[in-house]
């Protein structure tokens, strides 16, 4: 039973990241455009157990890897986003009040979005990699946040719906 | 009960920290595995990313001329006359027209260089969650598109081939911050290398500081050995201020890349340099001043001057 809601949850990343590398790519707006796919994984994982987060980060992190414009070694999204899905479900665990409250996820999917970013950028300049300008990455990071406040609204009926839908029993049970 | 469910979430935790930390050492030792994997998933991915780009492109487009408003204003203007009267008929060829023009701009820059190259349709504008500046062309090893070669527009240096699938490429841009070219200022041939910045300004660091940059000065690609990755003669972009600050040891200057990167929709990769030197040939040509109107006015005093 849990392996089938894995695989449906799997399905769900695989046509987000389909998504995101065929379609929102398209697209570079304002701060280097828009990380749908890193959103909608945070947001998933806001929702659940911190197990699950980790696993859902761990799926997302590798699909994000495998992506062709990632020049950071294979596994390093995978690390970072094991962690990020984690400590972000990790925060609200339990708390109903927090996890029912649609500001509340809002502000942390936010905040999380470029944090997880900047953590991505550092472990990349420990490996070796380049940053470029501060500003410009400033600029980015906060463009990602701003776009997680627009976004997650419109993403969060939908994602709620799908994830208690899939682990309904789970989280009551 | 509870404990146990805690230690398997931590071993769960632990387990998935590691197989991570195994992906990344399997990496970075160059196991084929893990670069097969992103090439496979990258042949996946790749017609949706063309169709995508067919359908999505032209309203990319429309968001980039948004966010470039200032800069594209006066364009919008002169084009808004001629839009209105052929709309109808240009609606579906506007995006094939653009195209065409920087086919047409790219195949003219090379062919004054005498360049080899095959053109190629820009399929997707790179990562954006990473700090990478990459774009992905529709054109790969299939058609002698192989790593390390130069990739140019009409305008200049685009970037260079990173990794070539059997049918598509993807391209590290003169922007990204990882990126660096060995540059000469054209003219006085001083050489410098030139960094990326992840904006459309880059870094020019010269190799000697005996001499002097001037703001409007063009730089140009200095060539590599078997012009891979880079052939001589590309321009890259124009000096708009220079660092003179007393005491250092290298003179630096802030370059504007001429390529527009938020518009590229066809460029083309050198996949043959030519037997000479271009040297300064594809230095872009000043506007010809427009000469100004002069008036002349003749006065006449009157006869009867007024007391």
């Amino acid at each position: 039973m849990l392996a089938r809601k894995l695989l449906a949850m799997f399905s769900i990343f695989l046509f987000m990241f389909i998504l995101q590398e065929a379609v929102i790519s398209q697209f570079k707006i304002f701060g280097a455009g828009i990380s749908l796919f890193l959103i909608f994984t945070l947001l998933w994982a806001a929702l659940g157990s911190p197990e699950l987060g980790a696993v859902t980060g761990f799926g997302a992190g590798l699909l994000m890897d495998l992506s062709q414009t990632t020049s950071s070694p294979m596994g390093q999204w995978t690390l970072i986003m094991i962690l990020a899905g984690f400590a972000i479900s990790y925060l609200g665990y339990g708390d109903d009040n927090f996890r029912g409250n649609p500001i509340s996820l809002v502000i942390i999917v936010a905040f999380a979005v470029p944090l997880t970013r900047l953590v991505y950028l550092v472990i990349g300049l420990m490996l070796g990699g380049e940053m470029g300008s501060v500003l410009q990455v400033l600029m980015s990071l906060l463009a990602s946040a701003l776009w997680s406040v627009a976004i997650v609204p419109l993403l969060m009926p939908v994602v709620t719906r799908v994830h208690g839908a899939l682990f309904e029993e789970q989280s009551h049970g | 009960m509870r404990n146990g469910g805690d230690n398997r979430g931590r071993l769960l935790l632990i387990s998935l920290i590691v197989t991570s930390l195994f992906l990344i050492t399997l990496d970075l030792r160059g196991v084929a595995v893990i670069s097969g994997l992103r090439s496979g998933s990258q042949s996946a991915i790749s017609p949706f990313q063309s169709v995508a780009a067919t359908i999505f492109r032209p309203v990319g487009n429309f968001f980039a001329d948004i966010t470039h408003l200032g800069r594209t204003r006066g364009e919008i203007e002169s084009l808004k006359e001629a839009n209105e009267k052929l709309r109808n008929s240009l609606i579906n060829r506007k995006n094939a027209d653009a195209e065409l023009k920087q086919l047409k701009s790219v195949l003219d820059l090379a062919g004054i260089a005498q360049y080899k190259v095959v053109s190629a349709k820009v399929i997707s504008l790179g990562s954006t969650s990473s700090f990478t500046q990459t774009i992905s062309i529709d054109a790969g090893a299939n058609m002698g598109v192989r790593p390390n070669m130069t990739v140019i527009s009409g305008l200049g240096l685009v970037g260079v081939v990173k990794i070539s699938y059997p049918n598509h490429a993807l391209v590290q841009l003169t922007t990204d911050p990882a990126f660096r070219v060995g540059a000469r200022v054209a003219g006085s041939q001083q050489i410098g290398i030139l960094s990326g910045q992840g904006t459309s300004k880059a870094v020019l660091q010269l190799l000697d500081n005996q001499t002097t940059l001037k703001v409007g000065d063009v730089i140009l690609a200095r060539g590599s050995q078997n012009n891979r990755p880079f052939v001589p003669g590309v321009p890259i972009g124009e000096v708009t201020s220079v660092d003179n600050a007393a005491g250092a040891v290298t003179q630096t200057a802030d370059v504007k890349l001429y390529a527009n990167f938020s518009t590229l929709s066809v460029v083309a990769v050198v996949v043959g340099a030519p037997k000479n030197d271009p040297r300064d040939a594809l230095v872009p040509r000043a506007p010809a001043p427009i000469p100004a109107p002069t008036v002349t006015i003749y006065a006449t005093p009157s006869e009867s001057p007024t007391p």
